[in-house]
């Protein structure tokens, strides 16, 4: 029954996970796993000091925890899932002992907790470095969703001529374009070093790592439901030794309560049938608590300095010089990004709007902005461009660290604006009849001019959104001769883009009629639009007397 | 002509296979004959209706697609706008086309583009996937990936020595271009020998590397569709090749086997940037002409006009 409940939770996590696309429906909240987590909601809250409403969502873990008690790390946690599901696979046979001093390991959860909100507090957000649910997301996203694409193609490879004999045209040509991000490899080596933990205790992560499980086990000795054993007990052990947790003590009687997830594994190993799991209404829980209540482990001195070093790492992290820069960094943030700085303390490293990005332009940063940056999203637009007719990453972000935004007003999210660079660029610096800017351009932003007699591409930037199509496809090699520049990007915390645009006198519904302004400059017959811009031909050179690809 | 209760009576069937007797025995009917002199045929009306004018009065696309032949149909659909942007072939050109393949016995038609925009958005957007999905047989793909493409020579190059194909065009019978007529801001306009600049892998070389107008004529000696049938049911008249710009309606279908004909036509259909130009003046279609790719003055050309 559990490890049904486990494989239907992971499931579902996988399938929410690949629904995480441009198609997604706007009803499907697809990072519902990560909205469900207190210590992400708890953490960007403290971290943003505001309320955030779809970390509202983990009051329902909160509250059924309270009711249950830590069922949550038994049967719905994917993370959970997978370390069963490899420890199974990987560590069965194996003897694993756990370690002597079982408690003291135990409290290291919990000062990681206390750590990840004091120096959210202070705020630096770390929370994510160690939360299961961005955990394995991350691992999802960057390692297994590419490494499933290169599998699945690879199978269409092979069955590729069968197919085409079959007469199965669409399937023969059946291609999916290969996700990649750069920290595939630091992501994959972090994660077989969790599951590796493994080796030396059961769900060693569970026990001694886990931040969100210390989160749980504050709480979930109130719970209703808890272990009894009935005098029956032969005092076997065998639960003892069979408890994922380790959480049963010596004294096979002896609960260690905030450690229980619930699980059953011993009332199932039980020969004697002597484990239940009866429900305690509050009247008889004062009594029956008595003997088998085992305080959390957690002292007074370790919680003052795990506290304590939670604020010296958001202090010492804060004092590098990418603190200060933050009001002027480089970087390209997605559309609908908040404020950068309330962006770092809000994001919280899933990887689900990179998962979902239609073009793969999402990536993850890794020290561009400083610890306080890891796996932030940014465009990687020389790599590929941010598509006007998808909004599925503000969509799919649990912390709306990218707000979700209706394609109009994510058209209107300028994200910088496109800088051409004359010395690098082909008809600038070659005379070559290269268009490809301006014929990519999704806004009419790019066009030509003639400037001293000849027709050069420039930029109007009051129509650049910064989408990055042109930097993507200039075809020169190495860096772009057009270089998408973090400047003029519209960032609100709240309000319409549209509105703040239009008070830019922003235009991204470009006028069709530039062409013939080229025309008209250009020497053909004059249009109105003649005397609106002063000739920048000086005489010498010959103008040229048609448009480009006509004699 | 059934009889009252659904079967055929004897006397109409004598009556009909006497008629297809005598039309067999007198040889091809004369208004067929008459049709096939033209160089090319223009159509005027909606898109539906003008590109099945059009097939008819090119003697019916079974003259070039026989039964049991492999087709590719190449429309535009590089770009993820609607068929109103006049940026991609309308869907109904794309489909009335590709039910004609199938009604004449094609064993696969592929409808198939190598888009500039993300491919799943075009197929959609441009509305030619939905277009064509009730018809059987016949498969939309928008591919972006080298592994579809081959190399083949290119023997009379100017500029271009070798270039990669698709595959599907490649090993199909027969390849029917379906342009959309547009501007464009490198070559003036794209219209048939442009469209096949969505066959190949690298286009991109075309803009860096080399003249482009060589490497299109180039590309025209390699690449023969053997019909093309260009949409300029609505000509984008400016903002080429992806828009936005003004979108004008011609109303017209125009076909032919002569690739430069049917463009150098096409350029005359409407003023482009404003102006109005023959097909002389656009450099690439002089180009390909000069090198005995087919005629280019139109006061030289057989047209069928007509009405659907």
């Amino acid at each position: 029954m559990r490890t049904f409940l486990q494989a239907l939770s992971l499931l579902i996590f996988s399938i929410l996970f690949i629904f995480a696309n441009y198609r997604l429906p706007d009803w499907l909240p697809a990072d519902v796993y990560l909205r469900l987590d207190p210590l992400l909601g708890l953490s960007a809250v403290l971290a943003g000091k505001e309320v955030i409403s779809r970390a509202l969502w983990s009051l329902i873990i909160l509250g059924s925890t309270l009711v249950v008690g830590r069922f949550f790390c038994a049967y719905v946690c994917p993370m959970g899932a997978t370390i069963d599901f490899l420890e199974f696979t990987s560590f069965r046979k194996k003897n694993r002992q756990g370690f002597k001093n079982e408690a003291g390991w135990r409290k290291v959860k919990s000062f990681l907790f206390i750590l990840f909100l004091s120096s959210a507090l202070a705020g630096l957000s770390l929370a994510y470095l160690m939360d299961p649910l961005p955990f394995l997301t991350r691992f999802y996203t960057f390692f297994l969703y590419p490494l499933f694409i290169t599998v699945i193609n690879l199978l269409l490879d092979l069955l590729r001529p069968l197919f085409d004999t079959l007469g199965w045209i669409g399937v023969a040509h059946l291609h999916y374009t290969q996700p990649v991000y750069y920290m595939t490899f630091i992501t994959f080596l972090i994660f077989a070093a969790i599951i590796a933990l493994s080796r030396f205790a059961p769900r060693f992560w569970c026990r001694y790592l886990c931040p969100l499980g210390a989160l749980l086990s504050f709480i979930s000795p109130l719970g209703l439901f808890k272990r009894r054993v009935s005098p029956e007990c032969n005092e076997c052990l065998k639960c003892q030794k069979a408890c994922p947790m380790g959480a049963i003590q010596p004294d096979p009687k002896r609960t260690n309560l905030p450690e229980c997830i619930q699980c059953r594994t011993c009332a199932e190993v039980c020969p004697k049938g002597a484990v239940s799991f009866p429900f305690l209404s509050s009247g008889k829980r004062e009594a029956k608590l008595g003997g088998e209540y085992s305080g959390t482990a957690f002292s007074r001195r370790g919680f003052l300095y795990s506290f304590a070093g939670g604020l010296s790492v958001a202090f010492l992290a804060g004092r590098t010089p990418f603190t200060p820069l933050q009001g002027k960094h480089q970087l390209i943030r997605p559309p609908g990004a908040v404020l950068e700085s309330e962006f770092l303390h809000t994001c919280i490293r899933c990887g689900e709007c990179m998962k979902s990005c239609l073009t793969n332009t999402l990536q993850p940063c890794f020290w561009e902005s400083g610890l306080s940056g890891l796996w932030t999203p940014k465009m990687d637009l020389r790599f590929a461009p941010c598509e006007q007719n998808c909004n599925v990453c503000g969509k799919v972000c649990p912390t709306q660290a990218i707000r979700s935004l209706s394609l109009e007003e994510k058209t209107h999210a300028k994200v910088g604006t496109a800088v051409l660079r004359k010395e690098l660029c082909l008809v600038w610096a070659q005379d070559k009849l290269c268009l490809i800017c301006d014929e990519i351009c999704p806004y009419n932003a790019i066009v030509f001019r003639t400037v001293e007699g000849y027709r050069r591409p420039v930029v109007i930037a009051s129509r650049c959104n910064g989408c990055g199509f042109c930097e993507q496809r200039c075809p020169i090699q190495g860096e772009s001769a057009i270089v998408v520049n973090p400047n003029g990007e519209i960032r609100l915390k709240e309000g319409s883009y549209v509105q703040q645009a239009k008070k830019l006198q922003l235009e991204f519904k470009p006028d069709p009629g530039d062409d013939k302004y080229v025309l008209d400059q250009s020497g053909f017959k004059a249009g109105e639009r003649k005397d609106s811009e002063k000739s920048g031909a000086p005489g010498g050179t010959k103008p040229p007397q048609k448009p480009k690809g006509f004699l | 002509m059934g009889g009252q209760n659904g079967q055929v009576s004897r006397r109409d069937f004598l009556k009909t296979a006497a008629a297809g007797l005598a039309l067999s025995l007198g040889g091809k009917p004369g208004f067929l004959a008459a049709k096939e002199e033209h160089d090319l045929v223009v159509i005027s009306g909606d898109p539906a209706a003008a590109t099945k004018g059009a097939l008819e009065a090119m003697g019916g696309i079974s003259r070039f697609v026989a039964k049991g032949t492999r087709v590719v149909l190449k429309p535009n659909m590089s770009f993820s706008n609607p068929p109103e942007w006049g940026s991609t072939t309308h869907p109904l050109v794309v489909a009335t086309v590709a039910q004609a393949c199938i009604d004449a016995g094609a064993q696969r038609v592929v409808v198939l583009d190598y888009p500039l925009r993300p491919a799943e958005l075009c197929l959609k957007r441009t509305g030619i996937q939905a277009a064509c999905k009730p018809i059987k047989g016949v498969h939309v793909l928008a591919l972006e990936d080298r592994k579809f493409f081959r190399e083949v020579k290119v023997p009379q190059g100017k500029v271009l020595d070798r270039v990669e194909v698709f595959k599907e065009v490649l090993d199909s019978d027969v390849l029917i271009n379906l342009p959309q007529a547009k501007t464009h801001s490198a070559t003036g306009v794209s219209l048939g020998i442009k469209n096949l600049m969505g066959l190949i892998w690298d286009r991109y070389s075309f803009h860096s590397r080399y003249n482009i107008n060589q490497a299109l004529a180039d590309l025209a000696t390699v690449i023969k569709p053997q019909l093309t049938i260009l949409d300029a049911t609505r000509a984008l008249v400016s903002g080429g090749p992806g828009g936005p710009g003004e979108v004008q309606k011609p109303n017209l279908v125009i076909a032919g086997i002569d690739p430069v004909a049917v463009d150098s036509y096409g350029v005359s259909v409407a003023p482009w940037y404003g102006q109005n130009f023959k097909g002389r003046q656009v450099e690439h279609l002089l180009v390909a002409h000069q090198r005995g790719l087919g005629k280019i003055d139109l006061e030289q050309l057989q047209v069928f006009k007509g009405k659907a």
